[in-house]
């Protein structure tokens, strides 16, 4: 009786271990990726992506996690909407081969497998960015973390939300219009996300 | 001097410009000077872009086929007959290029669109090749002024679709066709256009153009009319007018044409 205790205990274990993985669906209306270079070496411009989706995994037992973001490129908007007498918007701009590409490349995705934790809170991704066909290491750096249940939901739906920041040379993926002095090398991520558990 | 090398004027005009003219100079005695425009080109593209071909864009493409151009041409030029059968295989080999490079942008657009878009591209590109090794090749100055219209055309057009890059790699073509012209309106004396200059300009600047309509907001009109400079640059002009005058004539025929097609890629405010 106690050797079939033991057995039916080890074949649970794998089980128990599999229920401590939460898997969560990115909100895409609260999950916004902002990003900031250098313009002409006066000023800093910002810009976002309007349109996010994917997934992430957390396992608190084990402290570990996968994440994915997939970014429509054609989403991106800085605010220049309108021409007023140009040719061409700055939006209008980015969205071409000098940088995003979006006709050619409509997505950039990050795909993380490892991420650190400091507590129950994950402090670091650590994972692959693919921009314009090349995959580069990226790290996100999450600032902030909060896992509950949505109170837009009287409690029914739990999620977990938070930002992350990081930063990579966009000529390491072949966006190199602009270099050296008239659009920064360096892009600075933000970006404020939120999960719900499925 | 990093500041001097990173200003467009000089990525996209006078360094291709200088290295077109040095080329033109140096070959020139060899039947050579229509590398001329793949110099300038290649210029242009060592500062804007870089040569790295992988992953393979559109982009990357144009400069892999902007390379090998030339090198066609030369084989052309040195173990061929110009025919109008060869001609007609040169048009054809422009057409299947532009399908190429942009092919799989192409497949991501609606069937409607692709065609448009795709259709208009291979037929501008064996338009322009056929036509120029037809009826440019074998007069430098004529050759040289269409293709002074077309990359400068190509890129204003381009500019003013959104795209500075495409914008410069036209500027730079024009420049180079500059730098072909330029030795020969000083000496009075022609040199040799040839598949090595023709193929190299009209298949670039037709890539260019059509990079410009389908990766950026050129409309596919604006490229039609494109297609038609080298025929502006046919146009009748004094036989006995001194080269200089001849060159001036067919490169204003040319900008006329290339005039209309910036300004049908001029967006109307009411399109923002």
């Amino acid at each position: 009786m106690r050797r079939l205790t033991v057995a039916l205990g080890a074949l649970a274990l794998p089980l128990v271990a599999a229920a401590q993985v939460e898997n969560y669906v990115i909100d895409p209306y609260h999950t916004v990726p902002y990003w900031e270079t250098d313009h002409l070496g006066f000023a800093t411009m910002r810009g976002r992506f309007d349109r996010a989706s994917g997934k992430f995994s957390i396992d608190r037992a084990a402290k570990s996690g996968t994440l994915e973001v997939v970014i429509q490129t054609a989403s991106l908007s800085t605010g220049d909407v309108e021409r007023d007498g140009r040719p061409r918007t700055r939006d209008e701009h980015l969205r071409n081969p000098d940088f995003f590409n979006v006709q050619e490349f409509p997505t950039m995705t990050f795909r993380a497998n490892s991420i650190k934790f400091n507590g129950d809170d994950p402090q670091l991704i650590e994972g692959n960015l693919t921009l314009l066909g090349v995959t580069k290491p990226l790290a996100l750096k999450v600032e902030r973390w909060k896992c509950g249940p949505d109170p837009r939901t009287q409690g029914k739906r739990f999620q977990c939300g938070g930002n992350a920041t990081g930063s990579f040379k966009r000529s390491d993926f072949g966006m190199k219009f602009g270099l050296p002095t008239a659009i920064g090398d360096e892009v600075k991520l933000w970006m404020s996300f939120y999960g719900f558990r499925q | 001097m990093d500041d001097f090398l990173s200003n467009p004027a000089v990525q996209g005009g006078l360094a291709p410009f200088v290295a077109a003219l040095v080329v033109a100079l140096a070959l020139q005695p060899l039947r050579l000077a229509g590398l001329s425009v793949v110099a300038a080109f290649a210029t242009c593209a060592y500062f804007v872009s870089g040569f790295q071909l992988t992953p393979l864009t559109a982009t990357r493409k144009i400069l892999l086929l902007s390379i090998a151009a030339p090198l066609l041409g030369v084989l052309v030029d040195f173990a061929f007959k110009p025919t109008r059968v060869g001609a007609a295989l040169l048009a054809l080999g422009a057409g299947a290029a532009a399908l190429w490079a942009f092919w799989p942008v192409l497949a991501q657009r609606s069937a409607s669109e692709a065609w448009l878009l795709g259709g208009t591209a291979a037929l501008a590109l064996a338009f322009m090749v056929g036509f120029a090794q037809l009826q440019l090749a074998g007069d430098a100055v004529r050759a040289g002024s269409a293709a002074l219209g077309l990359g400068l055309g190509t890129g204003v057009a381009a500019i003013f679709s959104a795209t500075a890059l495409y914008g410069l790699y036209g500027i730079a073509l024009g420049a180079g066709a500059g730098g072909f012209l330029l030795p020969q309106m000083i000496r009075g004396r022609k040199s040799f256009a040839g598949a090595t200059f023709t193929l190299s300009a009209m298949l670039t600047g037709g890539l260019v153009g059509a990079g410009a309509m389908i990766l950026a907001q050129l409309p596919w009109y604006s490229l039609a009319v494109l297609a038609f400079v080298p025929v502006a640059a046919r146009l009748p002009a004094p036989e006995k007018a001194p080269l200089w005058l001849q060159a001036v004539i067919f490169s204003v025929y040319a900008f006329v044409v290339a005039g209309v097609a910036c300004l049908l890629a001029w967006p109307s405010p009411l399109q923002s």
